[in-house]
């Protein structure tokens, strides 16, 4: 109930434009990664740029068990800027399309925001309708700045960014802000109490069923919960058997391919055996989990907060997603930080993005927990990141070599839902995955 | 002559002068709405591109729609659900607490039966949620053991049938007050007088009790159905209108549309039939009233 609120996924979005992310790619490939890092790690000494004072308000979606971390993060900026009222407004929901279409209903009633929090299920759909500023000029003006960051970021974020953004040749989204990807957090205990071995990255589905049987019969716990999550219970299983709920580019459904198909079944197969809490349920995997009830838990950095807030870190470890055969998988999201078109204060805004997509503010939520992991593979790497952590916490970095950008187009919000709802059809027996799939093909197909 | 005509402009100003912020609340809340919402039907208008007149397109498209119709099938279940259990146990449990019962035991049976009304639909939503929870939720487990079906909420045979269950379980005792202060009103002359005259318990029902109460049970029917034909709070925090839009009501397919899809015209389409529904069918009742409910 609450995993998901913290991310289901980060979203993605535009970034860069094509200019600024060839030219930057250029600057990469020349292997300036590491000195860039170097540079992009003294970057947070520098001091406030010469700001007149200004305000600056900006809304995301936090939830109260979130909240040291964020204040932390806000904290980092307001002492970078003290020049700088700023503001921020937390809105608490149970997914990120769900967040989008608050904002936006808030927006259209007359809000004002200078600076969104925005995840891969909402970017798309604020670019569309105008509302964001275009970052070009002032990428432009803070080149330098920015090409480190960007030559400090996950290429295959910086290709995401590029592919699924609008196309129309601007930049909206910086896409150095965050990202989740989706791994296993296997509770050692539980594993120990069962006589079982830990698992390698290279475990299977076929492992992990075996497993779970032998969790169920020596310990009583459940081995993983099966839900109806897009991003948390619903990529995992299609991504590690190589499928998808839309193709490349989100525009064609693929919803009924052998695999998707086969991947339904066996999270099906998981609740039938009673490997899983029953759908539809209101347990809080994390407290499961952490009680020694649940073997192991899906989960991008978010999980780290409660782990922490219960001592429990050194109980867990984290493993990649296991798969079906040779398809490793995860389904990733990004965080995107856009500047409202109306924002009066864009350059005091401006500064606040740089913050966040910068090794200055990601190194200050990568500290203090966070509820993503930072894309800059500078801090992806350090012990601000690593500390205090589950043993296994750099494989959510790792993932992104292999990860899926979380289908997320115009319509996101309603594709989600329908996903969500048919998955949820299936995994709880209401209808057979085959035809259940097929059915989410067809409905996925009309909103496409 | 001219002071007494001051003072009856004034008289005839000053019931105005009394009614002025009912007046001015039903202004704000009700008829410029109402007004602004059959002015929106007639647009397309996604909040934030500018809005494209499209006269009555919107309104062809509502009845095309296979998904509004299923809705509207869920709402009329739910609210025909909802009016007769309301009616019928309200009025079982007023006859039976009205009855020559210890007062403390009365006072315990209103108030156990009164009290989910003062709760909320989201904390009673998800206190149901907890309770029916297919591995956790004790009623659930104890629901099985007596021979209920399980994990109702995700069946999409079982969820709106559970969601009726909880309505009447958390605004049956709105009805059961009503009927019973119905019950409570009537002259109690009038009942001695027919048990002098030797009418049994169920005779003294039927001709004295039930059509004195009417009253209160057609506002107790009036109320039901404008508030169940409303419902939205439990199948969007409960179900989310799932499975298979199983437990979808208007009201909420309304919010679908205009807050989720961002079609405004379309979701003010679907305002505009919930006024005329809910107009037409409180006109009918009131029509029929007077065959049945007592006035006097």
């Amino acid at each position: 109930m609450t995993d998901k609120n913290v991310t289901e996924t980060l979203p993605e979005k535009s970034v860069f434009s094509r200019r600024t992310v060839l030219k930057s790619a250029g600057i990469g490939a020349a292997g300036i990664t590491t000195a860039a890092a170097l540079a992009a790690c003294s970057k947070k000494d520098d001091g406030p740029k010469d700001l007149d004072a200004a305000t600056v308000s900006f809304v995301f979606n936090g939830s109260a068990d979130q909240a040291k971390s964020w204040d932390a993060l806000f904290a980092g900026f307001k002492e970078k800027y003290p020049q700088i009222d700023f503001t921020a407004q937390a809105i608490p929901s149970a997914s990120w399309a769900e967040y989008a279409d608050t904002v936006a209903v808030q927006l259209a009633g007359g809000a004002k925001y200078d600076v969104l929090n925005l995840a891969t299920e909402g970017a798309l759909l604020f670019a569309d309708k105008g509302v964001v500023l275009a970052l070009d000029d002032l990428i432009a003006r803070d080149q330098e700045e920015m090409d480190i960051a960007l030559a400090d970021t996950h290429p295959r974020l910086v290709e995401f960014g590029k592919k699924y953004g609008p196309q129309d040749g601007k930049t909206y989204y910086i896409p150095s802000g965050g990202m989740n990807c989706m791994a296993a957090w296997v509770n050692k205990d539980v594993f120990a109490k069962a006589g079982l071995e830990l698992p390698t990255d290279d475990w299977t589905w076929d492992d992990f069923l075996a497993a779970g049987r032998t969790i169920k019969k020596k310990t009583g716990a459940f081995m993983f919960p099966v839900t109806a999550e897009y991003f948390v219970g619903i990529m995992p299983w299609l991504t590690t058997n190589g499928a998808s709920t839309m193709n490349e580019d989100w525009t064609v459904a693929t919803c009924d391919t052998p695999q998707a198909i086969e991947a339904a079944e066996f999270a099906r197969q998981l609740v039938v055996e009673k490997l899983s809490p029953a759908p539809g349920g209101t347990f809080d995997r994390f407290e499961l989990g952490i009680k020694g009830d649940l073997a192991v838990f899906g989960g991008g950095r978010w999980p780290v907060l409660a782990v922490r807030a219960a001592n429990a870190v050194d109980k867990y470890e984290i493993f990649d997603f296991p798969h079906k055969g040779a398809n490793r998988g995860s389904p990733v999201g990004w965080a995107a930080f856009p500047i409202m078109k109306s924002s009066p204060n864009v350059d005091a805004a401006w500064e606040f993005v740089k913050y966040l997509s910068t090794s200055s503010g990601a190194t200050v939520f990568a500290t203090s927990g966070g509820t993503a992991s930072p894309c800059l593979k500078s801090v992806a790497e350090s012990q601000d990141y690593l500390a205090d952590s589950p043993v296994g916490t750099e494989k959510l970095y790792k993932a992104l070599d292999y990860a899926t950008a979380i289908p997320s187009p115009t319509k996101g919000n309603l594709t989600q839902r329908t996903i969500e709802d048919i998955w949820g059809q299936i995994i709880a027996g209401n209808i057979k995955p085959d035809a259940g799939m097929k059915k989410m093909q067809e409905e996925v197909t009309k909103l496409l | 002559m001219p002071l007494r005509k001051a003072k009856q402009k004034q008289e005839r100003f000053t019931p105005f002068l009394f009614l002025s912020p009912a007046i001015l609340f039903f202004c704000c809340f009700i008829l410029f709405p109402l007004i602004g919402a059959f002015g929106y039907s007639l647009i397309t208008w996604d909040f934030f591109t500018q809005p494209k007149f499209v006269g009555l397109d919107n309104y062809g498209k509502l009845f095309k729609d296979p998904i509004a119709l299923e809705a509207v099938k869920n709402t009329f279940i739910f609210t025909i659900a909802s009016i007769v259990t309301h009616v019928g146990l309200g009025l079982i449990l007023a006859v039976a607490v009205n009855r020559r019962i210890p007062k403390f035991f009365a006072y315990i049976i209103r108030t156990v039966f009164f009290f989910p009304f003062l709760l909320s639909w989201s904390a009673t939503s998800i206190i149901w949620s907890f309770g029916l929870d297919p591995t956790f939720g004790v009623i659930d487990f104890y629901a099985g053991k007596v021979g209920f079906p399980q994990a109702t909420l995700i069946s999409s045979t079982w969820a709106l049938p559970t969601l009726i269950m909880i309505d009447l379980w958390k605004t049956l005792g709105f009805a059961f007050i009503v009927i019973l202060a119905g019950i409570q009103a009537i002259p109690s002359e009038i009942s001695e007088a027919a048990r002098v005259d030797g009418a049994s318990g169920l005779r003294l029902f039927w001709n004295i009790t039930f059509p004195l109460c009417t009253p209160a049970i057609f506002f107790v029917s009036v109320t039901a159905f404008i508030g169940a034909f409303q419902i939205f709070e439990p199948m969007y925090i409960m179900t989310r209108g799932g499975p298979d839009n199983a437990t979808l009501s208007i009201v909420q397919y309304l919010h679908m549309s205009a807050f989720r899809n961002f079609d405004i015209g379309y979701g003010a389409v679907i305002s505009v039939a919930i006024f005329i529904v809910v107009l037409i069918v409180t006109l009918t009742q009131f029509k029929f009233a007077k065959r049945w409910v007592h006035e006097g």
